[in-house]
């Protein structure tokens, strides 16, 4: 398997603006938050990136991604249809490839030197099959995220076998379905924001956005949880931490992950005792 | 390895099913002793749940039923009070080491019977908790506990119950069946048998719609639960059915389950995570969490339905209310997949597991088949084996949570239910029992594996094949055999107090009238007498529903006296639903909640300014005005709303004119009433101060004190027998009580309480009393005469049983004796009691702890109720309730007296003039008889009153025979000045007392021929009474109203006792000590299957001549 593709979703409509927020990268350099997230998939391989956004914002996005303006194509998702539909709206840039998946709301710190998702698709080449990044979160999380329900491969300290995927869980559906042996009791594998997908998700996307209902009630986990009775899906944890800029004090605590893993981490650290100091 | 051990720990089902009874009928006692060393050490050693359990059930019952009386254990003993008070705080290993080590001396019957209570409250305290953990551990209800502050709550509202521009906000209701038991499953759903037993625990549940006949229109889902978002930052809790609103703000307020009638509104919140468990006592703010659920300002509103299905239909309507409500929370926070229509079976079966876990918290609990209206029509609910993984796997052979399949076509036709629903006509009979001790007597007996008992469980599980059988066949006549075979065997054989008089009153009726065409009788839930089934020829189902209502009510007018009713009898429509629980959703102008919220809440919000409504309240008051005019189940509504609006008086003018005529009817005393209302107000009198000063010395018997009746000769047996010939004895009987304990209460006449079979049939005390009288005057050759004294609750009563059971020559149960009545001569009125008595009741003094949640809800019940008495005024007058449950006997020591009062005596002895003595006893001294050796010890003593005593045992509690001071006396257990003291004396007063009436009436400075003249012995009566102590006493006083429902209040009253007459020094008394079988009491219902086991019950039938 070899990854050379990667999809951005950025196409909430309430979040338009969230890819476009200026931060300070660790480097010290201000980047949009686009600009790190491209920077992220191709430090991870991918030369081909598609980013799925509104209609009429890939001018913006494309001036927000700076130096890599051009080495994106934008798809747009021509009306409102929920996350799953976001993704589909890349089929045909996917095309037969597997290919990387990233949140356009979220920012990765890595725990070592290598990026997150380079780590990921290392890990989905080694093992030829797709896998989700996922963090073990506390179940007050759980109304934010999909959750993945497997067990841990043998042999392997932060690798599963998904057998069950669920979009945003209650706690009770959590306990019942979603517990992983091995976990802290009220831990459940919670989605990372980025996965290696195999062609076969858009094949499963498409047939569930045709048939349902509500076709925003199609979500990556849904595919996922069916793709999962078929092909071999892994989930990968501890990969670094995530941050969720679209969450209340977001891009606060994004910046400030990002600085105090940086270059100017003695200089954030001073203001913030300095504030803390202050009455 | 000791036999018993051996049976508890064998894998062979024919070994470990031999009963504890064969064995120890043929043990000695080193061999019964060395048998409960080896079962200490296996309960403390196994690490398997049910061995333990089995091994404490052993131990209680060779200590309670074979080692108590057994040659070689001392009659006579001590309980240390460490012990006693280590079983109250529930420290029950301690209390075991305390009475173990002071049995280092030898085995004495007095710690016997603490060894037997020990081990009986840790076996049922080991099997709860057990329970709660299993419930805690269903997976889908751990991470409630987790919970600990708002912003860990991983629970959402669904967003479409989120309130969204001026639309009303949506209204979630689910429906819910109850549920009924096709076989009656000898109560094979208790938890505690499911999970040792689960082969053998199996039920046939049926899910019902019901209607009351004649006041609705169709059967419909009994039970009704709905919710909505409101735009106020609370948490309403409406319950319909019991009036109670609440908007609750604090946190605390939701685990406050006593606080009012909403507790199982707030422990359906809880136990369905809205507010999860784990957060009481976090110090959170309930907005804040409510936020987080909903959105910022926003709450829940619950609202709680029963359409009108009366308490205590033996169909799990509260359990099925518990779980629709827990449903329904379900479902708004996404716990359900489907917010509208059924719910899945993974979902009805935690919305299960969780009304268990609310009816834990909320300190109730019923069986697991008890949430069967959860599922759809009928299935078969099975206890199952627990399996590697699951949370009782090696802990207990079965799961808490049973299985459900439901019975499709192949197992029932449709035509099959259409037949049983013509044939079976539904009643609530009218009793509301309390079934708790019956479902531990079940317990105790299968963890026994009593012969008799274990062979009856045996029975009825075939039965319920044969109901199975012969349901798919169709033939329903066959299943009234099967439930009548099952009802008059194995359930009563297992349980004899699963029947009561008037249940076997109504069959006998029914039978009589329909012969062929009546096929079968069925006893719904716990007991009978209230929700009970007939089957009839469907050809006369709609007949028999009305006879049904005229018997039910006919046969209750008969009893309504001798057994606690709590409402008239109803019949039932009825109809299987076929749906189970589902919900619906309400929206624009239907968006309303029941129509008897409307009727409970609208007046409160028509008083209010309207611009202190919010928006959403000032809009649903529209709509509801609309749909006033439009719906027609709202027809009536503005009558109802206009009758609410206008003030109405506390108590009925008609029923303050009766308790006016009864005060004064029953010789009240009013300037007596309002000084002693004064006394209590200003703290002269009280509970503290019904106490000895702290100084008084209190010590046991000396020897010699006490007679020993067993070691009375032939002299003094002739000397008592020739007393009895010769017509100079008569037996007095005290029948003015209510019985308070028997029936929590109820106020019913506990004299006529059929409470037992004697001779094969139930009878009353007062028969009984009368047989034992007929026995000995038959014996004696002269007829006793029979005095019962009475009360103003007891003697219209009494009198029409009497005139009732008379036989051709007008002899009350063909008793050929003189029977005479003495009616009462005092009365009281009852008062709120005072803070500081309920204070030093439940704080001061020592108190039996129960399990953990249930402690917390009698807590809170308690500060309810203090509330109560300074809300409605400390030392008022109680007369908010029915009149006769105003009033109050005012103690046994005026009985006597108001023989000399009210002329009995005087016509007794002008008739015989050579009567001399009287044995005068308490209505529940079942085993008091007039020994003629023991009135030969009293007549040669020649004392003027000579009390029997028995040794004591753990759960004689309320004074004892003591030396107070040097004074050897009988002191009541009101008086005691410390807890303690009572411990360490050897014996208890039974009350039973010979008097000699002549110095009798000269402690009263009387003679026989002064009793004639009213004036000098009222004077007489009245002096003596002021030498004896009056003691203010909390009595609890049951409330009746609703449906069935029942509140229970404690109220002030005082008393005189008559063993204070032993006080008196210049009254020579003395004292005998009678066998246990002969001087004890039966105070509560719950001792009735001890008295029947132990052989009480076959000694008292042995005195007795039942003819």
């Amino acid at each position: 398997m070899r990854v050379t593709k990667a999809v951005i979703t950025a196409a909430g409509r309430s979040q338009r603006t969230l890819p476009l927020q200026r931060m300070v990268d660790r480097d010290g350099t201000p980047k949009s938050v686009l600009w790190i997230v491209v920077e992220e998939a191709l430090k991870a391989g991918a030369d081909e990136i598609c980013v799925v956004v509104c209609p009429g914002d890939a001018a913006p996005f494309a001036e927000a991604a700076g130096e890599h303006a051009g080495r994106l194509r934008f798809v747009e998702q021509p009306s409102p249809g929920g996350y799953g539909h976001a993704l589909a709206c890349a089929r045909d840039f996917v095309g037969d490839a597997p290919f990387l998946h990233l949140v356009g709301d979220h920012l990765w710190l890595s725990h070592s030197g290598r990026g997150c998702a380079e780590q990921l698709v290392a890990v989905a080449v080694a093992e030829s099959c797709a896998v989700s990044a996922v963090q073990p979160s506390r179940e007050s999380l759980l109304p934010s995220f999909g959750v993945v329900g497997g067990r841990r491969l043998p042999g392997r300290q932060d690798l599963y076998l998904v057998e069950t995927v669920r979009e945003k869980p209650t706690p009770t559906e959590a306990e019942q379905h979603l517990a992983v042996p091995g976990l802290r009791a009220g831990h459940y594998l919670c989605f990372f924001g980025m996965h290696v997908l195999t062609p076969g998700v858009m094949e499963v996307l498409g047939r569930m956005l045709r048939d349902a209902a509500n076709p925003a009630e199609v979500t990556l986990s849904s595919a996922l949880d069916e793709l999962a009775a078929r092909e071999r899906i892994l989930a990968l944890a501890n990969l670094g931490t995530r941050h969720d800029v679209g969450g209340k004090y977001g891009v606060l605590t994004a910046q400030l992950a990002l600085a105090l893993g940086g270059v100017d981490r003695d200089e954030v650290l001073v203001s913030m005792i300095e504030l803390l100091a202050m009455k | 390895m000791s036999t018993l051990t051996e049976i508890i720990t064998a894998a062979d089902a024919e070994t470990r099913d031999r009963s504890l009874d064969a064995f120890c009928r043929g043990a000695s006692l080193d061999e019964l002793l060395a048998e409960c060393a080896a079962l200490e050490r296996l309960r403390r050693t196994s690490d398997n749940l049910y061995e333990r359990v089995r091994a404490l059930f052993f131990l209680y019952a060779i200590h309670r039923f074979h080692l108590l009386d057994a040659p070689g254990v001392r009659p006579v003993g001590h309980v240390p009070y460490e012990g006693y008070a280590h079983l109250l705080s529930r420290r029950f290993e301690e209390a075991i080491q305390v009475f173990q080590a002071a049995q280092a001396d030898g085995p004495s019957a007095a710690l016997c019977s603490a060894l037997a209570a020990a081990y009986h409250r840790l076996a049922f305290q080991t099997l709860a908790d057990q329970v709660r953990r299993s419930v805690r551990s269903v997976r889908g209800n751990q991470w409630m506990f987790r919970v600990g502050h708002p912003a860990d709550h991983p629970l959402r509202v669904r967003r479409e119950l989120l309130p969204g521009g001026d639309a009303p906000a949506l209204v979630l209701r689910e429906s819910t069946p109850v549920r009924m038991d096709l076989t009656h499953s000898a109560w094979s759903d208790i938890f505690f048998l499911g999970m040792d037993f689960p082969e053998g625990a199996r039920v046939l549940n049926v899910s019902i719609d019901l209607g009351v006949r004649g006041r609705d229109p169709a059967p419909r889902p009994p039970v009704e639960a709905s919710l909505r978002v409101i735009d106020e930052p609370v948490l309403r809790l409406t319950s319909v059915d019991l009036g109670a609103s609440a908007d609750i703000t604090d946190l605390a307020e939701v685990f406050d389950f006593a606080r009012d009638h909403l507790g199982l509104l707030k422990a359906a919140v809880i136990a369905s995570g809205i507010v999860p468990p784990g957060i009481e006592g976090s110090g959170a703010a309930l907005g804040d969490l409510l936020a987080r659920l909903t959105a910022p300002g926003h709450g829940i509103e619950l609202v709680s339905a029963v359409h009108g299905i009366p308490k205590g239909s033996r169909l799990a309507v509260s359990t099925n209310l518990l779980a629709s409500l827990i449903a329904v929370c379900m479902r708004a926070t996404g716990q359900a997949r489907a917010l509208t229509g059924p719910l899945d079976e993974g979902e009805r079966r935690l919305a299960a597991a969780r009304a268990i876990l609310g009816e834990w918290l909320a300190g109730s609990g019923g069986g697991w088949q008890d949430s069967g209206g959860v599922w759809p029509g009928m299935k078969l609910i099975r206890g199952e084996e627990a399996q590697a993984g699951d949370p009782e796997w090696g802990v207990s052979r079965g799961r808490l949570l049973p299985s459900h399949r439901i019975l499709g076509e192949d197992a029932v036709s449709p035509a099959t239910r259409a037949a049983l629903q013509a044939s079976l006509v539904l009643v609530h009979g009218g009793m509301a029992q309390n079934v708790g001790p019956i479902l531990e007597m079940v317990t105790e007996k299968y963890l026994l594996r009593s012969e008799a008992e274990w062979a009856g469980r045996r029975q009825a599980i075939g039965v319920l094949d044969e109901v199975l059988a012969a349901l798919r066949d169709g033939d329903i006549r066959r299943i009234g055999a099967l439930t009548t075979a099952n009802f008059f065997g194995p359930l009563q054989t297992i349980i004899p107090w699963a029947s009561t008089r008037y249940t076997e009153a109504l069959i006998e009726a029914v039978r009589a009238e329909f012969g062929d065409d009546f096929w079968g009788f069925w006893m719904l839930g716990g007991m009978s007498g209230g929700g009970m089934g007939f089957i009839f020829a469907p050809g006369r189902r709609a007949e028999a529903q009305s006879r049904l209502q005229a018997i039910m009510a006919a046969t209750k007018a008969g009893l309504e006296h001798a057994l606690p009713f709590a409402m008239e009898p109803v019949v039932y429509d009825f109809a299987i639903n076929e749906r189970g629980t589902v919900a619906d959703l309400l929206s624009g102008e239907m968006a309303l909640m029941p129509p008897g919220y409307y009727a409970l809440t609208v007046p409160g919000l028509l008083r209010q300014d309207p611009r202190a409504l919010t928006a959403a309240r000032r809009a649903e008051l529209d709509r509801f005005a609309a749909a006033c005019r439009t719906m027609p189940e709202l027809s009536g509504m503005v009558q109802t709303l206009f009758d609410r609006l206008l003030p109405r008086a506390g108590l009925s003018d008609d029923g303050q004119a009766h308790l006016g005529a009864l005060l004064a009817e029953h010789g009240f005393d009013r300037a007596q009433h309002e000084q002693i209302r004064a006394d209590m107000r200003s703290g002269r009198i009280g509970l503290l101060q019904n106490r000895l000063p702290s100084t008084t010395r209190i010590r046991d018997v000396e020897p010699g004190d006490v007679a020993d009746a067993a070691a009375l000769g032939a002299e003094h047996r002739r000397l008592g027998a020739r007393a009895l010939a010769a017509g100079e004895v008569a037996v007095v009987s005290l029948a003015g009580g209510a019985g308070s304990r028997w029936t929590q209460g109820a106020g019913v006449v506990k004299a006529l309480h059929p409470f037992a079979r004697l001779a094969g049939r139930h009878r009353s005390f007062v028969e009984a009393h009368l047989a034992k009288s007929r026995r000995s005057g038959r014996e004696h050759g002269a007829w006793l005469p029979h005095i019962f004294t009475t009360s103003y609750l007891t003697h219209g009563p009494l009198s029409a049983a009497l005139a009732a059971q008379a036989d051709a020559e007008g002899r009350p149960y063909g008793y050929a004796g003189p029977l005479l009545l003495s009616p009462g001569r005092a009365v009281g009125l009852r008062l709120i009691p005072m803070a500081r008595d309920l204070r030093f009741a439940w704080e001061e003094t020592p108190q039996q702890v129960l399990d953990e949640q249930a402690q917390k809800v009698r807590e809170s019940l308690h500060a309810a109720l203090i509330g109560w008495a300074r809300g409605a005024g400390e030392g008022g007058d109680y007369t908010g309730n029915a009149p006769l449950q105003c009033l109050h006997p005012v103690g046994h020591w005026f009985e006597l007296p108001n023989m000399l009062r009210n002329g009995a005596l005087a016509r007794l002895l002008a008739e015989r003039p050579q009567l001399t003595y009287l044995m005068a006893h308490n209505i529940d001294t079942l085993g008091a008889t007039v020994d003629p050796a023991i009135l030969g010890l009293h007549i040669a003593r020649g004392d003027a009153l000579t009390f029997e005593v028995i040794a004591r045992h753990l759960d004689d509690r309320g004074g004892g025979l003591a030396r107070v001071d040097g004074q050897l006396r009988l002191l009541e257990g009101l008086a005691m000045p410390r807890e303690q003291a009572e411990f360490d004396l050897s014996y208890y007063n039974t009350l039973t007392c010979w008097v000699d009436i002549d110095r009798l009436l000269a402690a009263f400075g009387l003679t026989r021929d002064e009793l004639a003249d009213d004036a000098r012995v009222a004077d007489a009566v009245r002096a003596l009474a002021a030498r004896i102590p009056t003691y203010m006493t909390l009595k609890d006083v049951k409330k009746r109203w609703g449906h069935g429902q029942e509140d229970i209040f404690p109220v002030a009253q005082w008393e005189k006792l008559w063993g204070d007459m032993t006080a008196l020094p210049d009254l020579a008394c003395g004292f005998v000590a009678v066998p246990r079988l002969r001087g004890q009491q039966l105070k509560d219902q719950a001792q009735l299957d001890g008295w029947l086991r132990d052989g009480s019950a076959a000694y008292v039938e042995a005195l007795c001549d039942l003819t």
